[in-house]
């Protein structure tokens, strides 16, 4: 069996080099299309409408709305700041009122029943963060046959079952705030690497190839070491990190974490190893998992989508759908405080750049 | 008698075996890149992984009984849950430390009755066990992790002698387990009823007692795992870890515990869980892909079971 395992290691090390080719490791070979490096990027083109359209909808233009919010699950900090968002905007408006209301677990059935309900109970309008895209949509389009107006945010449904999405980041706009987030960390030259869920993850995948792309770009002297993986696993990730740690010693400036479980287990590990500035963390995390880290200056950020603009963008869209100013084929809408937010993806709204989460305020988000 | 001593100087063979590729293993990856063998490092391998060697010392006093059990994962999975939710509710950190065990040991035991009792075979009640206890998690906690963990209660952090604690359990837990099992009444008559139920009937071995006790004691041990998982970080992730009951269970194989029990013992599978932790370890040190430890781990299995049958035949 040692036979075995010295052949098995030495045969490793021989297809290592394969492993070394100039391509991250962890990403897909789909196209890229990096962001600019500074200033606004040219919107891509949203493309032809593929949403759905509510039969016999009255005229709502400038009429008081009755809107219900259905997340995925209710009495979570995520949805609560998503709600939060939700009532800004309704209160700027102030011909709408949104009343939240769900199932107290991430329950497919459950959440149907819900909408059920409320097309029953007659709204004008209905948000949802759907729970499975799939099994939601024959009730979705139940409401959409009711006249009534259906937006998504946060986690959509089938196209078709939905008249917009308000999508929280595009993987371009992800790989733009790690990169420029490490840059400003650990400096144009410095050495990072990567702890992803797996090399096949779709997500994780997608963000590496863009970041890959974007950094050669932007970036081009930040040195990438390698990629390893970790699941979706805590303590694998913590031991990955440190494994890390251990292998490029004073080398290593940066760890990406790609997954909300990597990022706060390599920061865990930064800080067991006593290296709190030495080695940055940059990585996508919900911000309470990362607050221990940030509020005791071993990390400086977390990099999250703003879930409060996430609500409050998902009303102005209703708004506007129910008005009728937000049509098929329109390429940007207007989002009060926000802005102009571009249309992509033929049926979505994107909300815009993540979120750099840093002490200054991630106290003030509880998710 | 004779075929008792054959079988421990059979699986003793095992242990010297793990020992020398452990050995060979930190040489050779240690000349490829020195920094394998920093102090650093070698403390990284053990304490990332002791409560896996923890539980893999359950798992193989169950495997010697002749049983299996495939829902230890979740097992630990719940009560590392448990345990955070005790503390974070305001309980004291002693109530959260041992809660584990007790919740562990009753869950098992039950287990333990459903297989000697209702007869029901062990891999069927501890599938269900599995289902039952994921399925109950993920309801339970909605994926919600446990932050806010009080100071102190990171037990997995503390050090004695300047070595990490969790390298004092598997240390401690792995002697004890084997003092157990090699000079005690209970000991033998695990091996009794895994090697051959009947005979262990005919001189008088509780059968069902035996199982019963044996699932109590793992469940115990699981409680252990379950504190050293939940106390390493400053979160506890309130779902199962995927395929950690496969590892344990490979560790406890690997470790030269026969499948088909009765034979085995509790250092074979920590060295096992050792050797583990450095193949996953020296694959990044090597530059090679994570997915070669499925690999290697999936090899090891077959060479040792397919040594272990070739030892039966010789033997028996």
């Amino acid at each position: 069996m040692k036979k075995l395992i010295t052949a098995l290691l030495g045969a490793s090390l021989l297809s290592a080099p394969a492993f070394a080719q100039s391509a991250w490791t962890g990403g897909d070979d789909q196209p890229t299309n990096p962001l600019a490096c500074t200033g606004e990027s040219p919107a891509p083109e949203p493309g032809e409408y593929n949403g759905g359209t509510p039969t016999g909808a009255p005229d709502r233009n400038g009429k008081d709305l009755k809107v219900v919010d259905i997340p995925k699950l209710v009495g979570v900090g995520y949805f609560a700041s998503t709600a939060s968002g939700m009532q800004e905007a309704a209160k700027e408006l102030g011909n709408i009122t949104v009343n939240t209301d769900g199932p107290t677990r991430a329950n497919i059935d459950e959440q149907i029943t819900f909408v059920d309900n409320y097309i029953t109970s007659g709204v004008d309008g209905i948000l949802f963060a759907a729970n499975d895209p799939v099994a939601i949509a024959p009730v979705l389009k139940k409401a959409l046959d009711a006249g009534i107006n259906v937006v998504g945010y946060d986690a959509d449904a089938e196209a078709d079952a939905r008249q917009w999405f308000v999508n929280q980041a595009l993987p371009n706009g992800v790989a733009k705030s790690m990169m420029d987030q490490l840059a400003s960390e650990i400096g144009e030259e410095g050495s990072f690497a990567i702890v992803t869920s797996t090399f096949t993850t779709p997500n994780q995948a997608r963000w590496i190839s863009e970041m890959q792309a974007y950094t050669e770009k932007c970036h081009p002297n930040l040195k990438f070491l390698e990629t390893v993986e970790a699941q979706e696993d805590n303590i694998l990730s913590f031991n990955q990190a440190q494994t890390l740690i251990n292998k490029y010693g004073d080398e290593l400036k940066g760890i990406l974490g790609m997954t909300s479980v990597a990022t706060p287990a390599a920061a865990e590990a930064v800080q067991q190893n006593g290296l709190c500035g030495k080695v940055s963390v940059v990585g996508l995390a919900l911000p309470n998992a990362m607050k221990p880290y940030i509020n005791s200056d071993c990390i400086q950020s977390t990099i999250l989508w703003n879930t409060v603009d996430l609500g409050y963008a998902a009303v102005e869209v209703m708004r506007q759908v129910a008005d009728g100013t937000l049509k098929p084929g329109d390429k940007t809408v207007k989002a009060g405080r926000l802005g102009e937010l571009p249309i992509v993806n033929q049926s979505q709204v994107l909300l815009g750049q993540p979120k750099v989460f840093t002490k200054a305020d991630i106290n003030d988000f509880d998710f | 008698m004779s075929r008792r001593l054959t079988h421990t100087l059979g699986s003793l063979g095992q242990e010297i075996l793990l020992v020398v590729v452990i050995l060979a293993l930190f040489a050779f990856v240690g000349v490829y890149n020195p920094r394998f063998l920093s102090e650093n490092n070698l403390t990284s391998i053990f304490v990332g992984n002791a409560y896996i060697a923890v539980a893999a010392i359950g798992m193989s006093l169950v495997i010697i009984s002749g049983n299996i059990d495939v829902s230890i994962g979740a097992l630990i999975g719940v009560l590392a849950v448990i345990s955070g939710l005790l503390v974070t509710n305001g309980y004291p950190i002693w109530v959260a430390w041992l809660a584990p065990l007790v919740v562990g040991a009753a869950i098992n035991a039950v287990v333990g009755c459903l297989i000697a009792y209702a007869r029901v075979p062990s891999i069927i009640a501890t599938l269900a066990m599995l289902s039952i206890l994921s399925g109950g998690l993920i309801t339970f906690t909605g994926g919600q992790w446990i932050s806010g963990l009080p100071a102190g209660y990171q037990l997995a952090q503390f050090r004695l002698f300047n070595v990490p604690s969790p390298v004092w359990f598997m240390i401690g837990m792995t002697i004890l387990a084997g003092f157990l099992m090699r000079y005690t009444t209970f000991g033998r008559s695990v091996y009794a009823v895994g090697s051959n139920p009947e005979a262990a009937r005919a001189t008088g071995i509780s059968y069902k007692a035996t199982v019963v006790k044996v699932f109590a004691i793992h469940g115990a041990i699981g409680g252990v795992a379950a504190v050293l998982f939940a106390t390493q970080l400053q979160v506890i992730q309130s779902t199962v870890p995927v395929g950690l009951e496969l590892v344990i269970i490979t560790a406890s194989v690997v470790g030269g515990v026969s499948i088909l029990g009765g034979v085995g013992t509790v250092f074979g599978s920590t060295l096992a869980a050792i050797l583990f932790a450095a193949i996953g370890s020296s694959l990044i040190f090597l530059n090679v892909s994570a997915y070669w430890l499925r690999a290697v781990q999936g090899i090891l299995i077959l060479a040792t079971v397919l040594a272990d049958m070739a030892r039966r035949r010789r033997t028996g």
